[in-house]
């Protein structure tokens, strides 16, 4: 069961605390992880090719998809981000064979526990995007980012001194 | 399910035979409640050995400790017990040489109401997997129940599940009782402890306490048997298992039936994979 998407008079209302509203202008922070052989390099043939993306997203280079630990993720969710997009290579390219068959495993079963505890589901977003793929990252960026906006500010078990 | 005379003759045996240094067992309370575990190192407390329906504990935990290290060890274990006996071995934490298991095969032990409790009613494997020699009858692996309290949750709305957990997070003290009282938990230096160090962000907030069960249940996420020693241990009384439960059941529905700790040399849902892995939620 998923609660509606609430929008009122303009102002964005936090999807998991309806009492936080942030106004209409309210602009997300995204954490990208992206694993250094494809999806970082996929994004940067999207600034190279000069194809335009929302510059909501804060990118991180990590070795492997499988470097992401949960930790990571959770760690994101505390401090400043409002959701977290992890992207590696598609299965079967791995630049170490197997690296994104055992993150993505992991993915599954971090996504679902997130939902579980209280995230809404489009917080936390896993991609596959390859070296060549530069549009189909700018296409992921945007949705990404669309989803965010709609969900609202995540005010969740934040840090309290990070204003 | 009462072994205690025959739990008795066995430790004397083992004694006698010079098979063993120390014989981990349970021992009554001086309250009517739960056994308490205790470690044996002479044949002349051998009489304060018991084990009926209320030995709860998991005993395995008691494996990683300074004291039974690289020492013959005879241990009593029930199904979700041998479960974790399994996965310490794997990880090469024990040493199966070392050990003399006694497995039981287990009907269940009691709570703290005197009712069966909730994870021997769902449990899969009552009878002990590993052992040198068994108590009672086996009756065989049984099907795989989603827990209710995780079911229940699961239909609950984002907003009223979020405040649920909310209300579990603020009422942790960050004891790490739960972390201690596991038998996997077996690291000398735990990633979780860094969030209590006081250069970084001070102590026990709801944040802190956030990361540290999320992170904590998501190291056991594969590899945890469902003892529940975590929540018996837990003095706020915190429904751990939700989250456990929660990954158990994710791995089990996605990773071709995977349960932690029935088969030797499996360690784990997250250190193999399959092809056929779902992928559908990945853009």
């Amino acid at each position: 069961m998923e609660t509606q998407i609430k929008e009122t008079q303009g102002n964005v209302v936090s999807i998991e605390n309806p009492g936080i509203i942030a106004p209409a202008d309210w602009q997300p922070v995204i954490m990208g992880i992206l694993c250094n052989w494809c999806s970082y390099a996929g994004s940067d043939l999207t600034g190279t090719s000069r194809t335009q993306y929302p510059p909501n997203i804060r990118i991180i280079r990590v070795p492997c998809s499988s470097r992401v630990d949960p930790w990571f993720i959770i760690k994101s969710l505390q401090t400043t981000a409002d959701g977290v997009l992890v992207s590696g290579c598609h299965p079967g390219d791995c630049h170490y064979i197997a690296g994104n068959y055992y993150a993505r495993r992991r993915f599954l079963v971090i996504k679902k526990l997130l939902n579980f505890v209280g995230y809404h589901e489009n917080r936390v977003q896993f991609s596959w995007v390859s070296a060549a793929e530069g549009p189909k990252f700018a296409k992921v960026v945007q949705k990404v980012t669309d989803d965010i906006k709609k969900l609202g500010p995540l005010h969740k078990y934040k840090k309290e001194n990070l204003k | 399910m009462d072994y205690t005379k025959q739990i008795q003759e066995i430790a004397t045996k083992l004694f006698s035979d010079g098979k063993i240094d120390i014989f981990i067992g349970y021992r009554k309370n001086s309250f009517d409640d739960n056994q308490v575990p205790v470690l044996i190192t002479h044949p002349a407390d051998i009489s304060r050995l018991v084990f009926d329906d209320k030995s709860v504990f998991n005993l395995t935990n008691y494996l990683k400790f300074e004291n039974t290290r690289n020492k013959r060890v005879g241990i009593i274990v029930k199904g979700c017990d041998s479960r974790a006996l399994n996965m310490l071995m794997t990880e090469n934490q024990v040493k199966r040489q070392n050990l003399y298991v006694i497995g039981i095969c287990c009907t269940g032990v009691l709570n703290e109401q005197g009712e069966k409790a909730q994870n021997c009613l769902e449990c899969v494997m009552p009878d002990a997997v590993v052992y040198d020699e068994i108590l009672g009858t086996p009756s065989g692996k049984k099907e795989y129940i989603v827990n209710a309290d995780v079911k229940t949750l699961a239909a609950q709305g984002l907003v009223e599940r979020g405040e649920y957990f909310q209300d579990i997070f603020e009422n942790c003290i960050r004891c790490n009782a739960c972390r201690h009282s596991c038998p996997l938990c077996y690291c000398e230096k735990c990633c979780i402890d860094q969030e209590t160090s006081a250069l970084y962000n001070g102590a026990n907030t709801v944040s802190s306490a956030f990361h540290a069960l999320m992170t904590w249940s998501l190291h056991l996420a594969g590899r945890c048997v469902d003892c529940r020693n975590c929540e018996k241990a837990c003095p706020s009384h915190l429904p751990l298992h939700l989250l456990h439960k929660q990954n158990e059941m994710v791995i089990y529905e996605n990773f071709q039936h995977h349960l932690a700790g029935m088969e030797k040399d499996d360690r784990g849902a997250f250190y193999k994979y399959s092809l056929s892995d779902p992928d559908d939620f990945i853009l």
